[in-house]
């Protein structure tokens, strides 16, 4: 008689992955329908239907964030040469993933990828997959606690060598703006001179915005907390910015268009180098 | 749209080069057709009136049910404003190519009825995600596995005729090896691989083969232990999706002599989400490497009886 594998629990593979919950909204979800995915529930289209009637420009926010990173990652592993991406908060896979974006510019390109949702963590391990000459890792935590993320991280990337740290959307789900900004600096704090930031998140520039995030707080999901553009630049303190600085996000080295300047979007970002 | 171009260039629906099947073209164009029939506020009846038919056909044709007759895709592009220009070029070349033969009409006597559909679709998914209970995935058999399978079902045991359909089942696999393949996303129960399907010298293969199958990056494979909880998933899953927005994922259940489709999204939800479950639940694709060397050591170690067999 042989023995049979151990259960998916068992210790050397970590955790078990708690059950998906149909029933609460979730952000991933909600993301993935505005950005016309399949990959959602009833619960999280109705959500994301009544945030689009207070709010329809969140659908030009979720494309322009999606743009914005494909930018930032050509950019970074392209004109810089950074070959090592900390990707926090992935979501659902769509176009242009970060590891697709930067394989294709140079197919060595590791990148880890974190978040704490198990759909989305089985996603990324199913179709987020690396090329042969790079790698692509996956890591189930939460980024209110940075430590066990650069741990097991470093099994994938080099902490000697440039690693580009990639917050896109991620930190409105915490509350308290100190905190955020603490984590923020313990993430960096992680990464050797010449690394990068890369970081956008919701602007409390739009009433529209505003109100359907206060509705949004009530539906189960977890709230996401919009931040003024002041607030936004301030993730970056003690970092070199890069030109144009913290814009929206559309607006962010854009690429060149006939139909003139891209319109402004209610998401801030920049990128910037650690000296 | 230049995927829709692409298809659009290429006449008939030959697998393995990147071409849509027929189904997907009635599909797409049938999609696209009621899209446009909308847009300019036009009923079914009074555009059934235009190509000589009732509402009720023009139903089927937006659903992709039947084929469409040349004059009346014109018709109707005539009846939404279509008048010219690359979509109304692309949108005819998609009714033309809804009606040529179907990649799998060499083995047509092999294909049962209820799999036509299915084989006309898979070709043209951009993500092919898939439950196995009993049996390795078809789209990752060996030929022999894939006999073995076939001698244990209903149908024909002629032998010539077997030999069709594990010819049928091979020329459905190069999907897998064209230059811009599906993703598969398979879940495989144990028992499958535990389950010496042909006996120890065919399983061997078969295991071998998906050690290898696993080192392509498009296809990822997920075991789901004897140990761990369960999905009340029932039998196996299959589940299609296309690259264009416009297309519904299509689920499709095989039983032993039917197969069941289902393709509105109020029944397709329940297996998609079965198959969120079965993935967060079975070991992920990382360790599939090593739990096939495992089963294959401890299960289908050569046996003095297999060596002298060759």
């Amino acid at each position: 008689m042989t023995d049979h594998l151990p259960p998916a629990g068992s210790p050397s593979l970590g955790s078990p992955s708690p059950p998906i919950d149909k029933s609460v909204p979730h952000s991933a979800r909600i993301w993935n329908y505005w950005l016309g995915g399949k990959d959602n529930y009833p619960v999280d289209r109705e959500v994301g239907e009544k945030f689009l009637e207070v709010y329809p420009g969140i659908v030009d926010v979720a494309r322009g964030v999606r743009y914005f990173l494909a930018r930032a990652v050509r950019y970074l592993a392209g004109d810089v040469g950074v070959r090592q991406f900390l990707d926090i908060g992935t979501g659902l896979p769509t176009v242009d993933n970060t590891h697709e974006v930067a394989q294709r510019v140079a197919p060595a390109c590791r990148i880890v990828y974190v978040d704490n949702d198990p759909l989305v963590l089985a996603h990324a391990r199913a179709l987020l997959t690396s090329t042969q000459e790079g790698a692509c890792d996956y890591i189930d935590a939460d980024i209110r606690d940075p430590g066990p993320i650069l741990a097991a991280a470093a099994d994938t990337l080099d902490f000697s060598q440039p690693v580009a740290l990639m917050l896109l959307g991620i930190l409105g789900h915490l509350s308290d703006y100190d905190q955020a900004r603490s984590i923020v600096r313990n993430l960096v704090d992680a990464l050797p001179s010449g690394s990068y930031l890369t970081l956008s998140d919701g602007a409390n520039t739009s009433a529209a915005r505003q109100e359907a995030h206060r509705q949004y707080a009530g539906t189960g999901a977890v709230p996401y907390n919009l931040r003024s553009p002041e607030q936004i630049t301030g993730f970056f303190d003690g970092l070199e910015l890069l030109e144009p600085g913290v814009v929206p996000v559309s607006q962010w080295r854009p690429d060149p268009s006939p139909f003139g300047p891209p319109a402004h979007v209610d998401t801030f970002g920049g990128v910037a180098r650690k000296r | 749209m230049d995927r829709t171009q692409d298809q659009a260039d290429h006449n008939g629906g030959q697998i393995g080069d990147g071409e849509a099947g027929p189904t997907a073209a009635r599909l797409l164009l049938g999609a696209q057709l009621r899209r446009l029939r909308e847009a300019a506020g036009i009923s079914r009846e009074d555009a059934g009136y235009v190509i000589r038919a009732s509402g009720s056909k023009i139903s089927r044709l937006e659903l992709g049910r039947v084929s469409f007759k040349p004059r009346d895709v014109d018709d109707l592009l005539d009846l939404y404003g279509v008048r010219g220009g690359p979509a109304r070029a692309t949108l005819q070349a998609l009714g033309g190519q809804s009606n040529a033969p179907a990649w799998w009409h060499a083995f047509k006597d092999v294909v049962p009825d209820w799999l036509e559909d299915y084989l006309g679709l898979e070709p043209s998914a951009s993500l092919i995600r898939t439950y196995d209970v009993q049996f390795i995935p078809a789209l990752l058999r060996t030929r022999d596995y894939s006999l073995a399978v076939l001698r244990l079902g209903p149908g024909d045991d002629d032998r010539t005729a077997l030999e069709q359909r594990a010819g049928l089942a091979a020329q459905r696999q190069q999907i897998l090896r064209r230059p811009d393949p599906p993703r598969l996303w398979a879940v495989i129960d144990e028992a499958a691989l535990r389950r010496p399907v042909g006996g120890p010298a065919v399983m061997r293969a078969q295991l071998k083969h998906l050690i290898q199958a696993v080192r392509l990056d498009h296809v990822t494979i997920q075991v789901m232990p004897f140990s761990a909880g369960h999905a009340a998933a029932g039998g196996p899953i299959s589940l299609l999706r296309f690259p264009e927005g416009g297309l519904a994922d299509v689920v499709y259940l095989e039983q032993l002599a039917t197969g069941v489709y289902l393709t509105r999204p109020a029944e397709t939800i329940d297996y998609w989400s079965a198959l969120n479950h079965l993935a967060t639940q079975a070991r992920p694709p990382a360790a599939a490497p090593s739990i096939l060397r495992k089963i294959l050591a401890e299960d289908y170690a050569a046996s003095e009886h297999d060596r002298t067999e060759r």
